[in-house]
């Protein structure tokens, strides 16, 4: 029983990370960059939400409404200003630039916030649903329940939208699509963007589900790369499901060991993978046409 | 229609094209030859807008474009096929093809365009469904071609589109560059088999140490007796002809 609990957790904590990782190799598949500031950015959605619903009293759902557009506009505005007037060595000045970001902004994030830990409360915080002796905590329900559906945007956005079609063209091959007319530049703004608004939108269920602090970010940016890196880079569907598996691994090691261990086996699964299959697990292309 | 004037172009690291002089008449089919490294990519790059002029004068129906991107190119009616292969290997061929008309809005108008374009390359209608990386080298160029031809484009410009490619293959290749030109569209055409773009061509241009050294119509190019110096490894000289040897002799190695 201790197993199938610790699966149902790993499951629904899966979910989670699934949405936050998807900002992470979405970005990545259409400017070969790795976002090193999304950890940053997951903290800071979860400290907008933090504000709007502790010191407002807004309810933490209701605050996406204004989180994902605002940090939407902060992915779209970061490309546009500091990633596009990039002119040699984009990928490793983005890279440069997009960890100069993250410090920024946790450096801003400290100053405002200290380093106390905190988290988002909610009335629904505590309560669960027990099924025999199985628990599902209520919080981890919605969590997994709001990544599901906005991960199922992102679905229709990249498959049955014109943009998500310039999107797909945009990361198989960078070239053809500016040749067949699309805007590159305005196509990887608006990735991160979307990147960056998904983040967001894990930030608040992580406080929610988590206590924080700037610093947590680390933390969160390390498995956010494990599970991009075991989905193949680039990949979404690849990224959910190393999500999953992951966090499965990790809770049901957790509930049956210790949770030291469950963090350790996270990243000795990463080795391996990389020794074994340096693809990833899902992924498939590695190089690409210039 | 398509006017270089005096156009020197580079990467970063010196300039690759000293130079350039060249006027791509409407409606012909003007072919570039010139051994590697000459800056035919280069140039075909400065048309599509991938690449910009340092300094010099590119323009297209009198509209300067030195400074355009490559969607507004498109929207001149400008399209290319690069030397590379293209095509976004993990969406359908279908989809490739029709992404060609990624700046056409009225979907009936690309329908109708998709449907000529897989009349004309059979390979479009059979696999279209497949994935456009399972295509073979030859038919992932047709499907190149067909996605060209979505935009209805004036101007096709063809960077070495036979590469790699057995004989029937690249005859089917020249068969369609033909047929493109019979339906009114001007063609600027790069070519590594020397005879056989020559011989398609009305205009035919020699480039060398990105510069043109030779130009006229693809037959007078092609018996140039200094053509053969220039592939038997020596450089043409402007003004100056190098070799006495007879016009029949000037096929360069590698002709059929
Ligand atoms: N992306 C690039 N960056 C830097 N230099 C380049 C780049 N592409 C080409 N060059 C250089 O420009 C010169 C001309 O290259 P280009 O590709 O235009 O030649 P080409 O005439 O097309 O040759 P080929 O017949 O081999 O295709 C070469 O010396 C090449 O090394
Ligand atoms: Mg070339």
């Amino acid at each position: 029983m201790l197993v199938v609990q610790g699966i149902i957790d790993g499951i629904l904590a899966g979910g989670l990370y699934a949405l936050m990782g998807s900002g992470l190799t979405l970005v990545f598949g259409v400017m070969e960059v790795i976002n090193f500031a999304q950890g940053i950015i997951v903290i800071l959605g979860a400290y907008l939400t933090y504000v709007f619903a502790t010191h407002i009293g807004v309810d933490p759902f209701v605050t996406l409404l204004i989180t994902i557009p605002i940090m939407f506009a902060l992915g779209y505005g970061v490309y546009m200003l500091l990633l596009r007037p990039i002119k040699r060595d984009r990928v490793i000045m983005s890279l440069l630039v997009m960890y100069a970001v993250a410090v920024v902004i946790e450096g801003c994030l400290d100053l405002v916030f200290g380093g106390t830990l905190v988290q988002v409360s909610t009335p629904y915080a505590t309560s669960s649903i027990h099924v025999g002796s199985l628990v599902f905590p209520d919080i981890y329900l919605m969590a997994f329940g709001l990544s599901a559906v906005l991960l199922g945007v992102l679905y229709v956005i990249l498959y049955r939208t014109k943009f998500g079609r310039s999107l797909r063209a945009t990361t198989q091959n960078t070239t053809a699509a500016k040749l067949v007319g699309i805007d590159v530049d305005r196509v990887s703004a608006t990735t991160l963007g979307i990147g960056v608004g998904l983040g967001a939108a894990g930030g608040m269920l992580y406080g929610m589900t988590a206590s924080f602090n700037a610093a947590s970010s680390y933390d969160l940016i390390s498995r956010l790369l494990v599970i991009v890196i075991l989905g193949g880079f680039g990949s979404v569907w690849g990224a959910m499901a190393a999500a999953i598996i992951m966090l499965v691994i990790e809770d049901v090691i957790s509930v049956v060991w210790s949770p030291v261990w469950g963090q350790t086996i996270f990243y000795l699964v990463l080795a391996a993978v990389l020794l074994f299959r340096p693809q990833g697990l899902f992924g498939r292309r590695m190089a690409r046409a210039q | 229609m398509l006017v270089f004037g005096d156009v020197f172009a580079g990467y970063g690291g010196g300039d690759i094209l000293r130079g350039v002089d060249l006027v791509v008449e409407e409606h012909s089919l003007t072919c570039v030859v010139g051994p590697n490294g000459a800056g035919k990519s280069t140039l075909m790059k400065l048309v599509s807008g991938l690449l910009h002029p340092r300094v010099g004068k590119l323009e297209f129906n009198g509209t300067p474009i030195g400074k355009a991107s490559p969607r507004q190119i498109v929207k001149q009616g400008i399209v290319q096929v690069m030397q590379a292969r293209n095509l976004f290997p993990e969406l359908t061929v279908r989809e490739n093809v029709e992404l060609g008309a990624f700046l056409v809005s009225d979907s009936s108008l690309v329908r109708k365009r998709y449907d000529e374009a897989s009349e004309m390359f059979p390979i479009v209608k059979d696999r279209a469904k497949d994935r456009a990386g399972a295509l073979s080298g030859g038919q992932q160029r047709m499907v190149e071609f067909a996605r060209a031809l979505m935009t209805d484009p004036v101007l096709v410009c063809l960077d070495e589109p036979s590469m790699g490619l057995e004989p029937r293959a690249a005859r089917t290749i020249y068969q369609s560059i033909r047929t493109m030109h019979a339906a009114g569209r001007s063609i600027l055409l790069v070519e590594q088999n020397v005879r056989a773009g020559l011989e398609l061509a009305t205009h035919g241009v020699v480039m060398e140490n990105g510069r043109v050294r030779l130009e006229g119509t693809g037959m007078e190019v092609l018996n140039n007796p200094q053509m053969r110096t220039l592939y038997l490894g020596g450089t043409i000289e402007e003004g100056k002809v190098a070799s006495s040897t007879g016009a029949h002799a000037a096929a360069p190695p590698g002709a059929p």
